[in-house]
């Protein structure tokens, strides 16, 4: 059965109840409005199907109705339960795209200004041969039966559909919904970073209950997990200690790292000012920050650097001197008698208690 | 024993070039009449004989399992011992951990399916195939999504490839730490891919002209990043839905990963779910913080992608003893390296004196494991084992104390230095560092 047979209904309605209606909006302006829609949609001779399928001759057409493109579900449905574009209906739809057609894939939250709406109602009439006919839509699809529609699977778009992107016409487009879902990524140079802030004294807040219980009260590391502050000035030391503030190069990666995957076992919980927050904390805790009212938001992120920068090179291992020569190796008498200089620590790689046997390298 | 007879084993230092090349060879005949091994087992005594032959075994006389008994096949319960293993007390948690081959106990180049080691940051993610999607967008004409099905329709290829983690033998840069090759050089493994080639897939979207770097992204809990050059996503890299013929392992990344041949595993993203098209890297954790290589005067490299050529002996090696006694033994290892083919291995039995030159055996393709022999004849003098592979490239693999003298002993990553085993009197084998 029809999945939202109150929508199509509801613009089923609208188009029988509605008189011949001419559009009275501008279409010289509709123009200027449909570059909203531009990202999507595409009008006149050279239209492509794109994220959105192109709109030439769009009035009359039965909703999810163009050929080689792949509609949602819930369009198709809408068409199949008699839905047809003309004035009266692409007015209620664009006012609204998201709630009068749910489900639905056009990822656009709607013409609020009933003036645009008319107005790029005006301007694709321009670029449709049946914009002038009376407001009664007549279904163009006579064929489709709605039971039949109902019935097919997940899958049924996709069978009348065909791509035309790329070289296989393989997979579908993205829509922006999706991808901003997904595109979760901050690069250095601040792309990708959300709206939002957050202070130290928040982040100390938030640390303490969502990170503490195995980076510790002061991001020291509990047992083995990571230790996330100090080691500042370590990195030639016998035993360094990689921290956010002696070893990362960017606080990108922080704000990242942190959004992405903590905390461990329950990823993607914290909301984006949460993380300017704890990002601020994890400052403060490594004095690159020192100022305890400090705030940390999109508008200032570029200006906060991290002390280690500087000091990553390019891989020149091939200009290492074993490597660099390449020349045949020696095969008789290379060196004096190889005597044995240290044994392995751990015999037994698995022993019942760990802590004599614990080797000196940590893996996270 | 007649002096004449007994396969003399140079001591370390002594020059007897002529015995000991004999020793290598295996082509002392004369030492042929001192075969005694320690083990009387094969021996029978007076006229009876074994009794594993003399007396009808169970094997012999009763009906075993029918067909299908295990719809999936599983090795012989005698074979219980051939396991992955994790040292525990290395990580924190076993989700963000890592386990390791068995290497002593396989021989050729594939490791099976579900003996390859495992590296995860969040666990193993579980995923349907059906509700799995690659979104590729970013610097293309057309953002787009896959479901596995789609990705199924595109050219296949299939390719044999190891994949290694950087921090492979990364235990033993402050000197013999862990006692077995499982354990010193077990993140790697060797298996075929079956996948379609990325750049088939970038053409599909379109690519821009901007377009420099890829971000790859994984499904799982860690969401693991890492930032790709686009000349070598345009060159090898796959993304494969099977290894070894059926379906990645879920620990392997099931039902998509990424391949990137002869690089660094961490950029193998499993569970593969984006791909976008940028101008510049992402500067992600696992190419900061991690999988960067620290060295002694502070500085760190980073962006260090190539494995290096690197090989190990198998066996013998500490969990794989020589148990039969003097006489005829194999030696056995595999040699690698993220340039290409294996052109040569050499093995010492001197720790580095004196080298040999060892057959390499079965196919040989690039990067991927190769697997090498030495057939000698022991005499049970103390050996120190070592193997040294030259790629195709002309690179030759560096001792430990080479790197360590050009990265100091903290760069965590790309140890492949020469491993060398001391076997004793007894067969038993011990990880050591040698002068």
């Amino acid at each position: 059965m029809l999945k939202f047979p109150s929508a199509a209904l509801l613009l089923g309605v609208t188009l029988l109840g509605a008189g011949p209606v001419l559009a009275a909006g501008d279409a010289a302006n509709g123009e200027i409005v449909f570059k909203k829609c531009a990202a999507c949609h595409q009008v006149g001779p050279r239209a492509k199907n794109r994220v959105g399928p192109e709109l030439n001759d769009l009035f009359g057409r039965t909703a999810g109705g163009l050929k080689g493109f792949r509609y949602s579900k819930a369009m198709v449905e809408a068409g199949a339960g008699g839905l047809a574009w003309d004035e009266a209906s692409l007015d209620t739809y664009l006012e609204s795209p998201r709630t009068t057609i749910k489900g639905n894939r056009m990822a656009f939250p709607g013409l609020r200004d009933a003036g645009d709406r008319a107005d790029v109602i005006a301007y694709l009439a321009r670029h449709s041969n049946q914009a002038a006919a009376a407001a009664e839509a007549k279904p163009t699809d006579a064929g489709v039966d709605p039971a039949a529609t109902a019935a097919t699977p997940t899958a049924a778009p996709a069978e009348s559909s065909t791509p035309t992107h790329g070289v296989f016409q393989l997979g579908r487009s993205a829509t922006a919904e999706e991808i901003s879902a997904w595109d979760i990524d901050v690069r250095p140079d601040g792309v990708g970073l959300p709206e939002g802030r957050g202070t130290v004294a928040d982040g100390e807040v938030l640390f303490t209950e969502r990170c503490a219980s195995c980076h510790g009260d002061f991001g020291e590391g509990i047992g083995r997990w990571p230790v996330l502050a100090g080691g500042q000035g370590t990195l030639t030391a016998d035993r360094p200690e990689k921290t956010i503030g002696s070893y990362w190069p960017y606080l990108s990666t922080v704000y990242d790292y942190i959004r992405r995957a903590m905390p461990f076992g329950d990823s993607r919980s914290l909301g984006d000012d949460d993380v300017y927050a704890i990002t601020a904390y994890l400052l403060y805790m490594n004095d690159v920050v020192t100022d305890d009212t400090f705030e940390l938001s999109r508008d200032n992120f570029a200006t906060v650097k991290l002390p280690n920068e500087a000091n990553f090179i390019a891989d020149d291992r091939t200009r290492e001197s074993h490597y660099a020569t390449k020349s045949e190796p020696c095969m008789s008498d290379c060196k004096p008698a190889a005597k044995i200089t240290m044994r392995a620590r751990v015999l037994d790689v698995t022993p019942e208690a760990g802590k004599d046997n614990e080797a000196t390298t940590k893996v996270d | 024993m007649s002096e004449k007879a007994k396969t003399k084993m140079p001591e370390a230092g002594t020059a007897r070039e002529t015995s000991r090349r004999r020793f290598l060879t295996g082509s002392l005949a004369a030492a042929g009449a001192g075969v005694a091994t320690g083990m009387a087992a094969a021996r029978p005594a007076a006229a009876a004989g074994e009794s594993v032959i003399t007396e009808v075994q169970d094997w012999n006389r009763y009906l075993g399992e029918g067909v299908v008994s295990q719809p999936y096949g599983t090795p012989s319960q005698y074979e219980a011992n051939v396991v992955r293993r994790d040292v525990e007390w290395l990580t924190a948690s076993r989700q963000s951990s890592v386990s390791f081959t068995p290497l002593h106990e396989l021989d050729g180049i594939i490791t099976p399916n579900g003996l390859c080691f495992e590296r995860h940051h969040g666990g193993i993610a579980e995923i349907e195939p059906w509700q799995h999607r690659l979104m590729l967008h970013g610097l293309v004409d057309t953002p787009l999504v896959f479901t596995m099905q789609d990705l199924m329709r595109f050219p296949r290829e299939n390719h044999v490839y190891f994949l290694e983690c950087a921090a492979n033998s990364g235990m033993e840069w402050r000197g013999a730490q862990l006692n077995g090759c499982q354990y010193t050089h077990g993140m790697v493994h060797c298996v075929a891919y079956t996948g379609v080639k990325l750049k088939h897939l970038l053409a599909e979207a379109g690519l821009k002209t901007a377009a420099k770097w890829l971000l790859v992204e994984g499904a799982d809990a860690a969401a693991m990043t890492r930032s790709i050059p686009l000349e070598k996503a345009l060159d090898d890299c796959l993304v494969a839905f099977k290894m070894n013929g059926e379906a990645l392992r879920p620990e392997q990344g099931y039902p998509l990963r990424l391949v990137v041949p002869g690089w660094e595993g961490n950029m193998w993203i499993k569970w593969l779910r984006r791909i976008e098209v940028g101008d510049q890297p992402w500067q992600q954790r696992e190419e900061t913080s991690k999988y960067t290589d620290l060295l002694a005067n502070g500085k760190a490299r980073r962006f260090t992608w190539t494995m290096d050529v690197k090989s190990v002996i198998t066996s013998p090696s500490p969990q794989a003893p020589i148990r039969h006694g003097r006489g005829k033994a194999v030696i056995s290892g595999l040699a690698w390296s993220g340039n290409g083919r294996i052109k040569r291995v050499d093995v010492s039995i001197d720790g580095g004196r004196n080298w040999t030159t060892a057959r390499l055996d079965g196919p040989s393709l690039t990067k991927a494991l190769h697997r090498f022999y030495l057939d000698v004849d022991w005499d049970g003098a103390e050996l120190l084992l070592q193997s040294r592979a030259i790629d195709e490239a002309g690179f030759v693999q560096p001792t430990k104390n080479e790197l360590r003298a050009a990265r100091g002993e903290n760069s965590i990553y790309h140890n492949n230095g020469i491993q060398t085993w001391y076997v004793k009197a007894d067969g038993t084998v011990e990880n050591v560092e040698v002068s």
